[in-house]
């Protein structure tokens, strides 16, 4: 007899049914055998959910790993043990490492890596060009067979439109969508926050919400004429919102945004400093409001966070020196409980269809983002009411630069089971088993 | 026998089933023949063929030579790397002084589609096309329905899957027409990129992925990829081509009692085709160099002796 997992007295939130109800699951060699009221089983080792809202675990697709190359920022350990601090049972880390992820032989590394830690899923995202360097294509299909679910060549926008057009069409034959970075180079003119008021003042260089429109707007072209699957990733303008509610009248296009683009905007730049340094740039409160606009009419149907951490080194100096990023893996969920949930955007159960089912479909992951019996046992348990401080010096992750420290907010994850091993009790990895 | 109607060998489209069908009669008494030695004849001996190759080529130029040859006749080969063209004379004065030269016929490739017709117009002797930019490649196209009838002795039915750069292949489209006019039946195949929807206005049904396209036919046709087409980044590398858009071994054992390969060459052996199934015994690749002898031969023939004089309709 396997080991098993009985979660009860929770409520269940079940984003594919768009349903919360008040049932006992149980869970046996990774998979959930049974739901229902009242289940007994004596063998079980019991979790107790009352109170608790028990779902499919967060899928994040778009986190930055740093492994291989870059371990001082983060490496494939610290960044599966900060995912399943915030809760999530599946990651997509984004290709630009050291080397980036466009061969094989790396998307197999990073596959045994992350199991051999063992906490979350790690589902690698291939470059769409060799070096995320914008100039030839990698060898899509060699990569998926090793492994990729996607393509990015995030960090950087590609610019050759001719390529993409050329890769779109050349990705329908292994099924493989685009997370897009869209960021014309050109337009950014290497600009240090959002062009506006506050940069101005600040006299930084802008980035100009051209520099993404511009791209969305080819993009979007691009793939109604070839047919590919597109995403755009950490989308964070007003006028992007309206490209992509236009265009998904024609093609079936998603989006993502990020927890910090909806809690802060440009203005935070002169308080925060290079700890808001992040790209694309923290924008106005137009934006913002229409990024949630967005998110409320499913216009935008998925919620990442863009995990991009980096060391204190990176972080230092003045303004312009900085790196690009936000840290922010760990307070994800909560983030966005106080942005979407507690500002009334959307409820708890479209909160959760977000950040699990929707991604679990994008992505292909038939086996993940719902709660049903048969499914593996990806499942994150969130105390919706008690009320925690962010402490960023306690982070799991390698990245300190995350602009919410001292931040008091509420919808933590308090549990992370991954193929039916808990993996995060009460807010503590633990190592093994259960208990 | 029919009356040849045609003037000029200009592309398939040209072509009715009745005209196909009798050029493959008359090749493949060539092709019997060709197994004797001495194989020459002196059936066109006195009539002038020139070779215009504006484009590099070895075996085509090469199997048009020796056929003129085998039935007699003078050949000629203009090279146009050293000809007037490079210094600056228009493509229409160099065929018409080529013209005052009185050849017979003329066989041209060129990298621009639509020349030999062009050249049609006014050219007071026969035009073969041996190619034209994306366009025709008449020539090979009916080598390999020669190829195809001598192994199957038949086309009703036949089903054949082209694999690779349709888009950019000549061959593809003057097979895929001639193949469909005889009662075949094609599918097409490759990287998205290469394979565009538009074909499918020949007929012709596009499958992804390649195995499925190949799964339930008689013939394999790969096409040869050309390594500008990476540069231009159609697909990523040969390595990948080879993996996904080639036929390997293992994928080879699963269909091998039903099918047989063929490619209009040169092979890039480990690419399109695994290393050794160019020699496999059911491939044709050999066999469409010999048949290409025996098919020009009998458009020569068929030119010179039946067909209607350029001269006498538009001079």
């Amino acid at each position: 007899m396997g080991k098993k997992i009985l979660i009860r007295r929770g409520t269940l939130v079940l984003p594919h049914k768009r349903l919360l109800v008040d049932e006992d699951i149980l869970i046996e060699d990774g998979v959930i055998i049974r739901m229902g009221k009242g289940i007994q089983d004596p063998q079980a080792h019991v979790i107790d959910a009352s109170s608790l809202l028990v779902g499919p675990g967060f899928i994040n697709l778009h986190v930055h790993f740093r492994e291989p190359g870059e371990e001082k920022k983060e490496d494939l350990l610290t960044g599966s043990r900060a995912a399943v601090k915030g809760g999530f049972t599946s990651v997509v880390c984004m290709p630009n490492t050291k080397p980036p992820i466009d061969t094989p032989m790396v998307v197999r590394f990073i596959g045994y890596r992350s199991q051999e830690v063992g906490l979350t899923n790690v589902f690698p995202c291939g470059a769409v060009t060799v070096g995320c360097e914008g100039k030839n294509m990698t060898d899509f299909g060699l990569l998926k067979k090793a492994g990729i679910v996607a393509l990015s060549d995030d960090g950087k926008g590609i610019q050759s439109a001719r390529l993409l057009y050329l890769a779109f069409q050349y990705s329908r034959y292994f099924d493989l969508p685009f997370l897009l970075h869209e960021e014309d180079e050109e337009i950014a003119g290497g600009g240090h926050m959002h062009q506006g008021e506050a940069a101005f003042l600040l006299g930084y260089r802008g980035i100009p919400e051209a520099a993404e429109d511009t791209m969305i707007a080819r993009d979007l072209v691009l793939a109604l004429y070839t047919g590919a699957k597109i995403h755009i990733t950490h989308l964070s303008t007003a006028f992007g919102v309206e490209l992509l509610r236009y265009f998904q009248k024609f093609i079936p296009v998603s989006a993502d945004v990020t927890p910090h683009h909806l809690l802060l905007t440009d203005q935070d730049v002169a308080q925060m400093g290079n700890f808001a340094k992040v790209k694309p740039p923290l924008r106005s409160k137009k934006d913002v409001e229409a990024l949630k606009e967005g998110i409320r009419e499913d216009v935008i149907e998925i919620l990442a966070s863009d995990h991009a951490p980096h060391t204190a080194e990176d972080k230092e100096g003045g303004f312009v020196d900085a790196a690009f990023g936000i840290s922010n893996l760990e307070v994800a969920v909560p983030l966005y409980v106080k942005a979407l949930v507690e500002e009334g955007v959307i409820d708890w159960v479209n909160l959760w269809r977000k950040l699990s089912y929707n991604p679990a479909q994008f992505l292909n992951l038939k086996e993940r983002g719902m709660l049903e019996e048969g499914k593996i046992a990806d499942i994150t348990i969130v105390d919706p009411d008690t009320e925690w401080e962010v402490a960023v010096n306690q982070f799991e992750s390698k990245g300190k630069n995350c602009p919410f420290d001292g931040w008091s907010l509420r919808g933590w994850p308090v549990y992370t089971i991954v193929g039916g091993r808990v993996v995060m009790r009460e807010r503590s990895i633990v190592d093994g088993e259960f208990c | 026998m029919s009356k040849w109607r045609h003037a000029h060998l200009l592309g398939i489209r040209n072509l009715d089933k009745e005209d196909i069908e009798y050029l493959l009669e008359k090749a493949d008494s060539f092709r019997e023949f060709l197994e004797n030695s001495p194989k020459g004849c002196e059936e066109l001996k006195g009539y002038l063929l020139v070779n215009l190759f504006f484009e590099p080529s070895t075996r085509t130029r090469t199997s048009f030579e020796i056929a003129g040859k085998l039935l007699g006749m003078q050949v000629v080969n203009v090279d146009v790397e050293v000809s007037s063209l490079r210094k600056g004379e228009s493509l229409r004065d160099t065929v018409r002084t080529l013209g005052r030269l009185k050849p017979d016929v003329l066989v041209v490739r060129h990298s621009a589609s639509g020349v030999p017709e062009y050249l049609a117009q006014f050219s007071p002797f026969h035009i073969v096309n041996a190619g034209d930019g994306l366009r025709e490649h008449p020539t090979q196209a009916l080598l390999d329905l020669l190829a195809i009838r001598r192994f199957f002795h038949r086309f009703e039915g036949l089903r054949m899957a082209i694999v690779g750069d349709i888009l950019h292949s000549r061959v593809a489209r003057s097979l895929a027409m001639g193949f469909g006019e005889l009662g075949g039946r094609v599918v097409v195949s490759g990287p998205p990129t290469l394979v565009p929807r538009e074909v499918e206005m020949l007929g012709v049904k596009r499958v992804f992925p390649v195995e499925e396209a190949i799964r339930n036919v008689d013939v394999v046709y790969l096409l040869r990829i050309q390594r500008e087409r990476q540069d231009a980044g159609y697909f990523p590398s040969l390595k990948e081509y080879a993996a996904f858009f080639g036929l390997s071994d293992a994928y080879w054992e699963k269909i091998k009692d039903q099918v047989v390969i063929m490619h209009p060459g040169p092979v890039n052996r480990g690419v399109e085709v695994s290393y050794s199934l160019v020699e496999n015994e059911r491939s044709l690749i050999e066999e469409q160099v010999t048949c290409g002898l025996a098919v020009r031969m009998a458009i020569l023939e068929t030119l010179i002796r039946e067909g209607e004089k350029p001269w006498e309709k538009r001079f």
